[in-house]
């Protein structure tokens, strides 16, 4: 389970303003909200790549919010993450996608990783990419590597920023499934960061909506969408007329 | 008054004396920064765990792409300083003979290396922070975190121990291309023949070796500002751009204050 409690963070103005919330284990949880509301950067202090100035985040009961980035590379080998820009290195596919492995379990021998690269490209519908450049494939391909390598450690957390941002809406939508089915097959908790309500809502569990840093919804699909706050209202309908 | 402008007054600082303890704040800010991506260098120089061929691919960047560069523009500077000396000596002394060996002296033991390293600063330390800069707002450098590659060991160390290395060999190869065309210039303005001109009888290995030890500092030096700009770039295009610019300014900076402090020291225990 992933727990966040009070926390607060600021860059020179505050970004995130005492947000808690509760990740059960196995759920789906998505995160909307309107632009600069203070997703991404949820998503990074849970991950550890931002430390907040107070609050607390726990891991399977674990509290990790001020660790060393000695005891967060234990912590990472749980956290698969998909980044909003995609993030791959100017390497092969095939090692992009093995980086995290080769990197945090030094004893995996190279043929096991070679199997499960193969193994995510396939899954990913990309087989036989091992050796192809990321700068020579589509904003969908990219994304797709950028899930197999969130994938490849077999990590009970998966969070995902803005998977579908920018995408057409058939690669959203394949994307939006294999991120259900990656979750459903692994048996991962999922928090899935995305403004593409209406695709992540179809795969979600929970749904929390931020708002100028703070968490102002928590709670099912269902009662998000008969929520009666104005903000959750407007948002989940993508309604010109409102708060927002 | 408007209710916009009694805010931003508002926000003022009462004294100046506000704004000079923020300024400071600022800049021991930058110089613990600085210290700390230096030290964590040193540390992963020994300690660290990069990939096969990282180190090769950055000495191969730094010095490919600045040695013509720097060749062109230390056949410039070495033509400029040759001429310049002839004329000087001309007016007071009409005795070349020791034009090649003073200018030699100066040459190895301070303009090679702090003359050249400006070029370098502007070519490998706009590189460095471009492509680092360019990593951090594409959260490149985060994914590295997420798999446990402190950016400092990945990014870092390879440029870092790439730039003194090449850096130092790069300018020694523009330094003798330097005094080759000091040398054409005496010849053909001041007719000092080539013999005479290479006269290494001044030259001493303290020179040597203070030369020596500027570039392996600047290289350092420049590895090091520009890594550090290139780490704390914020937002898109824009933040890359000012990183690189400040990598730049701040290389340049570096080395003028480096070529103080070696100077001074040179003067003390090597002295010329």
């Amino acid at each position: 389970m992933i727990k966040v409690h009070d926390i607060h963070l600021s860059f020179k103005k505050p970004v995130l303003r005492g947000v808690s919330l509760e990740v059960p284990h196995e759920c789906i949880y998505a995160v909307i909200g309107p632009g600069a509301a203070g997703k991404s950067v949820l998503l990074k202090t849970i991950a550890g790549l931002l430390t907040p100035d107070t609050g607390q985040v726990w891991i399977d009961g674990e509290e990790v919010t001020f660790h060393d980035e000695l005891k967060l590379a234990e912590l990472r080998k749980k956290i698969g993450y998909l980044f909003q820009n995609y993030a791959l290195f100017d390497k092969s596919v095939g090692d992009n996608i093995a980086f995290p492995l080769r990197r945090l379990f030094g004893n995996i021998g190279e043929d096991e990783i070679k199997e499960r690269v193969a193994e995510r490209l396939m899954r990913m519908s990309l087989p036989g990419f091992e050796d192809r450049n990321p700068n020579s494939l589509s904003g969908g391909q990219k994304k797709r590597i950028g899930v197999a390598r969130a994938t490849i450690m077999r990590a009970p957390y998966i969070l995902y920023d803005e998977p579908t941002a920018g995408l057409d809406p058939v690669t959203s939508q394949r994307i939006c499934n294999l991120i259900r089915d990656e979750a459903r097959e692994q048996r991962s908790t999922v928090i899935v960061v995305s403004s593409d309500i209406q695709r992540l809502l179809s795969i979600a569990d929970r749904v929390g909506m931020m708002l100028h840093g703070q968490l102002i919804f928590d709670g099912t699909v269902d009662e998000a969408f008969a929520s009666a706050n104005p903000y959750v209202h407007q948002f989940i309908r993508g309604e010109t007329e409102g708060p927002l | 008054m408007t209710t916009a402008t009694a805010e931003s007054q508002a926000s003022e600082p009462d004294d100046l004396d506000d704004v000079e303890e923020s300024q400071l704040e600022f800049y021991a800010r930058e110089i613990k920064d600085l210290v700390g991506v230096f030290s964590r260098t040193l540390y992963y120089c020994v300690r660290g765990k990069r990939e096969k061929g990282d180190i090769a691919a950055q000495m191969y960047a730094i010095g490919n792409g600045s040695m013509f560069f720097m060749c062109v523009t230390m056949a410039f500077i070495g033509a400029i300083v040759a001429y310049q000396m002839g004329l000087q000596t001309k007016k007071i002394i009409p005795d070349m003979s020791l034009l090649g060996a003073t200018f030699l002296k100066l040459q190895v033991r301070d303009l090679i290396a702090s003359v050249g390293a400006m070029p370098l600063a502007t070519r490998v330390g706009a590189g460095i922070a471009a492509e680092i800069g360019s990593m951090v707002v594409t959260e490149q450098t985060d994914a590295l975190r997420m798999s446990a590659a402190d950016p400092v060991d990945f990014l870092v160390v390879p440029r870092f121990i790439a730039s003194v290395i090449m850096g130092t060999v790069v300018l020694c190869v523009g330094g003798g291309v330097g005094i080759f065309s000091g040398m054409l210039v005496a010849m053909v303005s001041f007719d000092v023949n080539p013999n005479t001109f290479l006269n290494f009888s001044m030259l001493t290995s303290g020179d040597v070796i203070l030369g020596l030890l500027k570039m392996v500092t600047y290289g350092g030096t420049i590895a090091i500002v520009s890594s550090q700009r290139g780490l704390r770039t914020f937002g898109g295009s824009e933040g890359v751009g000012i990183a690189t610019t400040e990598a730049v300014v701040g290389s340049l900076f570096g080395i003028i204050v480096w070529q103080f402090i070696l100077s001074a020291i040179g003067y003390v225990l090597l002295p010329a």
